[in-house]
């Protein structure tokens, strides 16, 4: 054996910390290093305050926009912009899935046009839009709306299309009206699929928000990143980072959490149980 | 043993001449780019002198020094990332993303004027109902944040009671502007060449410029180089102000003005653009290379007025910065001491001249 | 089988035949829906004399850049934090957090820390390619039978050789996967780079130029570029993706 393998299979001493706080810990210690290597590089100046500000600076810079009422504003309105684009994508693209998942016929219509129009990533869009309708809100949402649309379209189709087919057959045997059919197998057989569809949608919005938000905006977390780019604010453009994230954390947890709630509507076959 | 210590000395020797010929290149930028990308600038003595290859006649003698040009379509900001970076050793650049990288502990020197004292545009589609800056309100202007238009800006909103929280501003460069004027997708912008550039094929209209209005909005813009090019070749620095000087002078002379817009308008801009932006003005008051104590201290209010409007978040000295060594010693060379008027700090010409 | 395919082609070529309509009746500002065959001009044109391969290939080039590196060391991270649960604990809740953070939003960031020139675009493509090989890959390394880890073992395999005889070739079809995202991502972020970075040879700057000049045939027609060639490098990454998995469950 090796001096590795002894290593590796020694038997480390357990810290005897639970195992949620150890791990926390843990979790804790890269962000806490780097973050102390980050105030002495600026304590010393290591690098030009032109590369890297100060960590208090970037808190200072914080603190600053919480107070003076911009930061809220600027989370604010993105977050209203991908509400509403995602709105109207989700809506859009539940229909066409259902419509396409329901319908041989109508799939084989759309769905090679669709296959297209998905092909082009929303950045590609973006400048095509801005000619056609300008730099407005409008543009905002018709961006954000699209990138919803695709995987929630994809997703409902699939989810329509997972429904075993034993499920329809009782159906037939309860002599079901093709309404009935809808609203009491394949909808909530779908759920779980749509959910995850909408899940990704979500996600795609929130990209395609900040994506356009860089290119034409006079507000929001992208507009952020642009101002504090020009003015070479680096710490204004960390701060608008870190809401980002946050913000795109916090949404995607909320639609995890709701996609846990409705596993009790998952088809389990086969005793292959949940997905957690 | 001879053989032994020749054969040494020949080494060194030619070590050293190999090192005294280490070739370096010079990279000069500017804050603007032609139209359509067409790599040529215009409205500045350091455009005429690189239309017309000024500074590489200056260096025709030393074969291991090349020039690079370049043109950065994010203006001044943009030119402040290759500054930072250490991409970029001279610069054609404006007071406002100067001071910005001063702010942020970049380390420059500023060596010649450069297209100083130079007008700024609100220009809006033709059919516009905005009449004056006060009409901005609520509208949607076009601004190009960290230029030295921007400051020119903020001061002439602030002129008229205006701050850029009462109209949406949107982060626009030159191109992109000009674009959205056309197509109405804004209700103005802020800027120079590139508006009257519009306003020349009827696309937009001027309704105000700071050009006749108080000079204090006037926009200042100079050659910039990094300290460390300064330090590390001071010759070349010497050549390169040199040339920008020779190319200020034929820039400054009345009876080639016109051949000057033709220079200019290589970068995709009708002469006509030039001659607008130039008339009633003298070349030799716009093109002047001169680093008098008006420069300074215009400079010396831009980086307090930046820090007041909070562009910037310091206080920034301008001690230390101007370095006219260089520009001394050319003039001298060149007998061109009396050419250009120098103007004292309250903006009165010194010595009557 | 011939049915579906001409009901697929009804709606494209209804799509085609109303644009041609109305951009010859006049009905739409001539700048902003130019007729077809203005495209398939200005297509000609970019490939004859301004060159249009050149942009291309420029795009392509910086992509594979990109995507070679940020795949090659997503494939190495996503092998340390998959062997060692350490790593793992100090290293994958940090690289969660900043995942988080939208990859666009790390242009302006990226911008002023490498400034201009390719290195800045290159280095956006690698940080966009990285993320999902890593995640793959540790997830496929993870997964590694343990009975064969047993086998391993008991055969006295070095660590190296468990490395490279055993987990990788049992993460294979996740690192395929993580591989196959990766290259869709890479393509995405080159375009992106163009967008938002300093001019250079590329399709985003054509897109960009179009939309400048307010040239909408040039904007249709980097689009479509960008789409073909998205589409062809999502297939070829599927074709290989189904190769390396050889009776994966579907």
């Amino acid at each position: 054996m090796t001096a590795a393998n002894v290593i590796a299979a020694a038997n480390w001493p357990r810290l005897g910390l639970p195992r949620g706080v150890s791990d926390a810990g843990v979790a804790l210690l890269v962000p806490l290093t780097l973050l102390g290597i980050w105030a002495a590089s600026a304590c010393f100046a290591w690098l030009p305050p032109q590369i890297l500000p100060a960590p208090s600076e970037v808190w200072a810079a914080f603190l600053d926009m919480a107070q003076n009422g911009d930061l809220s504003r600027h989370v604010g309105i993105s977050l209203l912009r991908v509400v509403e684009g995602f709105a109207a994508g989700s809506l859009a693209g539940l229909l066409l899935g259902l419509a396409m998942g329901l319908s041989p016929t109508v799939e084989d219509y759309v769905k090679p046009l669709f296959t297209g129009f998905a092909q082009v990533p929303t950045l590609g869009w973006i400048p095509f839009l801005m000619l056609l309708v300008g730099i407005g809100e409008p543009l905002k949402i018709l961006v954000i709306a699209k990138a919803a649309f695709v995987p929630v379209t994809l997703n409902t189709l699939a989810g329509v299309r997972g429904v075993p087919s034993m499920y329809a057959e009782v159906g037939a045997i309860f002599r079901f009206t093709r309404w009935q059919v809808l609203r009491k197998i394949v909808l909530p057989a779908s759920v779980p699929p749509i959910f995850a569809g909408l899940r990704y949608g979500l996600t795609h919005a929130w990209l395609a928000l900040v994506a356009v938000e860089l290119l034409a905006s006079s507000e929001g977390l992208g507009y952020l990143l642009v101002w504090g780019r020009q003015m070479f604010w680096l710490d204004t453009v960390m701060v608008a980072m870190v809401l980002i994230g946050l913000v795109g954390f916090v949404l995607d947890r909320i639609t995890a959490e709701l996609e846990k709630r409705l596993q009790h509507w998952r088809i389990a076959d086969g005793g292959e149980g949940q997905r957690a | 043993m001879i053989r032994l210590l020749a054969g040494l000395f020949l080494t060194m020797a030619l070590t050293g001449a190999a090192h005294a010929a280490d070739p370096v290149t010079i990279r000069i930028g500017f804050a603007n780019v032609g139209v359509d990308n067409r790599q040529f600038s215009g409205g500045s003595a350091i455009a005429t002198a690189h239309a017309e290859h000024y500074v590489e006649a200056e260096l025709k003698d030393l074969p291991h020094v090349k020039v690079e040009w370049f043109f950065f379509k994010g203006a001044g900001p943009a030119v402040n990332e290759a500054f930072a970076n250490g991409q970029l050793d001279f610069a054609s650049q404006g007071d406002l993303p100067q001071v910005i990288a001063r702010a942020n502990g970049l380390k420059t020197r500023i060596l010649a004027a450069g297209g100083a004292h130079a007008p700024m545009y609100l220009a809006v589609p033709p059919d516009s109902d905005i009449r004056s800056i006060a009409d901005l309100r609520g509208r949607k202007v076009a601004i190009f944040r960290g230029t030295n238009n921007h400051l020119a800006a903020v001061k002439v909103l602030a002129a008229a009671g205006l701050t850029e929280r009462d109209f949406q501003g949107i982060n626009m460069d030159e191109a992109s502007a000009n674009a959205a004027l056309v197509t109405r997708n804004i209700d103005a912008a802020f800027g120079n060449y590139g508006l009257l550039l519009l306003a020349d094929k009827k696309l937009a209209k001027i309704v105000y410029t700071t050009k006749g209005d108080k000079p204090e909005f006037e926009r200042q813009a100079t050659l910039i180089a990094a300290e460390t090019f300064v330090t590390a070749h001071p010759d070349l620095t010497q050549r390169v102000v040199t040339a920008i000087v020779k190319a200020a002078y034929w820039s400054s002379q009345e009876e080639n003005r016109e051949a000057l817009f033709e220079i200019w308008s290589r970068s995709g801009r009708e002469p006509s653009v030039y001659r607008a932006d130039f008339a009633d003005q003298p070349l030799r008051y716009r093109n002047s290379p001169i680093i008098d104590d008006f420069l300074i201290e215009q400079y010396r209010v831009q980086a307090r007025q930046a820090k007041e409007y909070g562009l910037v978040r310091r206080d920034i000295s301008v001690d230390g910065w101007f370095d006219t060594r260089f520009l001394d010693v050319s003039m001298k060379q060149l007998g061109w001491e009396k050419y250009w008027t120098r103007y004292g700090a309250d903006g009165k010409p010194l010595g009557g001249s | 089988m011939t049915r579906r395919a001409v009901r697929g082609a009804v709606l494209p070529l209804l799509l085609l035949a109303v644009w041609e309509i109305v951009s010859k009746a006049g009905w739409a500002d001539p700048r902003i829906l130019p007729p077809l065959e203005q495209v398939a001009r200005t297509a000609w044109h970019q490939a004859t004399e301004e060159g249009l391969a050149y942009h291309l290939a420029a795009s392509l080039f910086r992509d594979m850049a990109g995507f070679l590196i940020g795949a090659t060391l997503g494939i190495a991270a996503g092998t340390a934090l998959g062997l060692s649960r350490t790593a793992d604990r100090l290293f994958t809740p940090s690289f969660n957090g900043l995942r988080q953070i939208a990859i666009l939003a790390w242009i302006p960031l990226i911008s002023i820390w490498f400034g201009v020139g390719e290195a800045a675009k290159i280095a956006f493509i690698t940080a966009a390619a990285f993320v999902p090989v890593v995640l793959n890959t540790q997830e496929g390394i993870r997964s590694a039978s343990t009975q064969l880890i047993e086998v391993a073992r008991a055969l006295t395999f070095t660590r190296w050789q468990m490395i490279a005889r055993l987990y990788l070739p049992s993460a294979l079809p996740s690192i395929a996967t993580g591989v196959h995202l990766s290259l869709i991502y890479a393509w995405v972020a080159s375009v992106g780079a163009e967008y938002f970075m300093t001019v250079g040879p590329g399709i985003g700057g054509l897109i960009i130029a179009g939309r400048e000049r307010f040239q909408m045939d040039l904007v249709i027609l980097g689009i479509l570029i960008l789409g073909l060639v998205g589409f062809l490098i999502n297939f070829g990454a599927s074709a290989v993706e189904t190769l390396l998995s050889p009776g994966r469950p579907a």
